[in-house]
């Protein structure tokens, strides 16, 4: 069955991509091949999620299948993408 | 050594924004004193024992920023915000730039080798038969080591089939590469500073975060606000640093306020002529080799520990240096800051009058962050008419890039071996050479393993970094194919 590839997005705006975004690039290295075959990556421009003061809502962030996740880490780009492939 | 990004670098990367961003808004003294409280907030879930201990270390940390000496000067009954008129006033000297930071230090405990319970009580008995000092005795069918025979060979570790063995390191001890820190009596970190080389090793393997670096952020972020005429000299390293092409991280640097950033790469060239030059004068003159002189914590490990290798290393100075003489030709009231990978160029620098600050990569990403700059959406900066002379000299920051730098320069071949990355074991060799010269003519040492590109001061996996260097688009940069790394 063929599905529509997940878009994710990865913040490279400058905020994100010091605060560990920069390795989330390492997408090749850290995420299951299958996965990574069922999805299409690409470094994002600033999604603009950096500018509010909560706390928790820091950077770097992911956005995937459309919506915007905050402090992601490998792991938790896996998680992400792992269940948006099976949602 | 710990990974680039982890959660203690990121979380000095947010406490240097924010204090950035005050500091910009107007407003630092007065919301430095809460600043612990609004970065750890109550419900945090916390990495150390409480959220207190963990707001007390973002007020040492703080204090580092500002480039108070922990060790000496941290005085319990002074708030942060009498620190920051302090060095708001005047302009304090960050040298020695490590200092320790002791109620972080986790006291460790010594270095040592444990056999856990998978020891099976073998009948070879491995571990027993090569056990140099005969400490390994067996207490009810199982190994245990006798502490006071014990001398951390790991002879035991490496023949156990059941990896039963373990070793316990104490990181920031087996990270120095000179002996220069300890634990002291009371069980907690001291650098001996009369030994210590500045290559920052320890900083960056102590999972506590015990040990930070004096910063000259807060003095560049004052000159840049105050509109004075400051110049950026750029390492060749900072390339592939931030998420955007050179070009583009000049644009960024000009926003920031600085009036003009040159490429250290500049100096780079003269340094890689010099080299050339002497080491033909050298071989002619008969000795077997020269090393090269770039890497600041090499040419203090020569200093303090390996003296009878000074007259073998060559005279050229460090690009830094060239570069500095170069800017001060032409603007000579500018101020002149180094942004680089290396925490060692902060004690060179402090050597030549002409340079006003050194910080790193990663306090220049909390200046981009405090004011908003998105290098991915800056226009391109022109290239330098003159690059083509000096462009090869970007390799400076990579592993054999002096060395090639070299030989392109030289007008017969000459050989060449590098050093990457400057440990005990290195430093063992290194004293030898004198006795029984290195086969090769020219000696390149850098003191960080992957070279400058993988620096204390640094914030991109070189990986990542070396193919932004090659010119991969940020947008598809982690992608395949690109071949190798």
């Amino acid at each position: 069955m063929a599905r529509k590839k997940i878009k994710v997005r990865i913040c490279v705006g400058t905020a994100c991509f010091v605060q560990g975004g920069a390795d989330l690039l390492l997408y090749e290295d850290f995420l299951d091949p299958q996965l990574l075959d069922s999805c299409d990556i690409e470094g994002s421009s600033c999604l603009v999620q950096c500018k509010t003061d909560d706390p928790h809502w820091k950077a770097p962030f992911v956005e995937v299948a459309g919506i915007v996740y905050p402090n992601v880490t490998q792991k938790r780009l896996a998680e992400l993408i792992e269940e948006a492939a099976n949602a | 050594m710990l990974e680039i990004n982890n959660q203690y670098t990121l979380m000095k990367r947010r406490i240097d924004s924010e204090v950035l961003k005050a500091f910009f808004a107007g407003n630092l003294e007065s919301v430095v004193n809460t600043l612990p409280i609004k970065i750890i907030p109550r419900d945090r879930e916390p990495n150390r024992c409480c959220v207190y201990k963990e707001r007390a270390m973002v007020r040492y940390r703080i204090m580092a920023l500002l480039g108070v000496d922990i060790v000496d000067d941290d005085d319990e009954f002074k708030t942060l915000e009498m620190y920051v008129k302090e060095a708001l006033e005047e302009t304090p000297s960050i040298l020695p730039t490590l200092t320790t930071i002791t109620p972080g230090c986790g006291s460790c405990p010594d270095e040592q080798y444990i056999i856990t319970d998978s020891c099976r009580g073998c009948f070879a008995r491995p571990c027993m038969a090569n056990c140099p000092k005969e400490a390994i005795v067996f207490i009810n069918g199982r190994a245990k080591i006798n502490e006071d025979r014990c001398i951390n060979c790991g002879k035991c570790l490496d023949v156990c089939p059941f990896h039963a063995v373990i070793h316990v390191p104490v990181p920031c001890e087996a990270a120095c590469p000179v002996d220069a820190i300890h634990k002291n009596a009371r069980g907690v970190v001291e650098i001996d500073r009369d030994k210590c080389i500045h290559c920052g090793h320890c900083s960056r393997s102590c999972p506590f975060g015990a040990i930070a670096e004096r910063s000259a952020l807060l003095q560049v972020a004052k000159m840049l606000s105050e509109k004075d005429e400051v110049v950026a000299m750029i390492a060749p390293a900072i390339e592939g640093q931030f998420p955007g092409s050179l070009s583009q991280i000049i644009s960024g640097l000009l926003a920031l306020g600085f009036s003009d950033v040159v490429e250290v790469a500049q100096g780079a060239h003269i340094t890689a002529e010099h080299e050339a030059h002497e080491i033909q004068e050298r071989l002619t003159a008969g000795a077997p080799f020269m090393t090269t002189s770039c890497c600041p914590a090499y040419m203090q490990l020569v200093d303090k520990h390996v003296d009878t290798l000074s007259e073998y290393r060559s005279k050229a100075l460090s690009p830094m240096a060239y570069t500095a003489d170069l800017c001060i030709e032409q603007r000579p009231d500018a101020k002149l800051i180094f942004i680089g990978p290396c925490l060692a160029k902060k004690v060179e620098a402090a050597q030549i009058a002409s340079i006003d600050a050194v910080i790193t990569f990663a306090e220049l990403a909390s200046l981009f962050v405090a004011r908003d700059i998105d290098i991915k959406e800056m226009p391109a900066a022109p290239e330098p008419i003159d690059s083509a002379q000096f462009a090869d000299c970007r390799e400076f920051a990579l592993p054999q890039g002096v060395a090639r730098s070299v030989v392109r320069r030289s007008r017969s071949p000459i050989s060449t071996m590098h050093i990457e990355g400057i440990d005990k074991k290195t430093v063992r060799i290194m004293k030898t050479w004198t006795k029984r010269p290195p086969e090769a003519n020219l000696i390149e040492v850098m003191c960080c393993e992957g070279g400058c590109l993988a620096g204390p001061g640094v914030l991109v996996n070189p990986k990542i970094a070396q193919r932004l260097r090659r010119g991969v688009n940020i947008a598809t940069v982690g992608a395949k194919p690109l071949g190798g790394n």
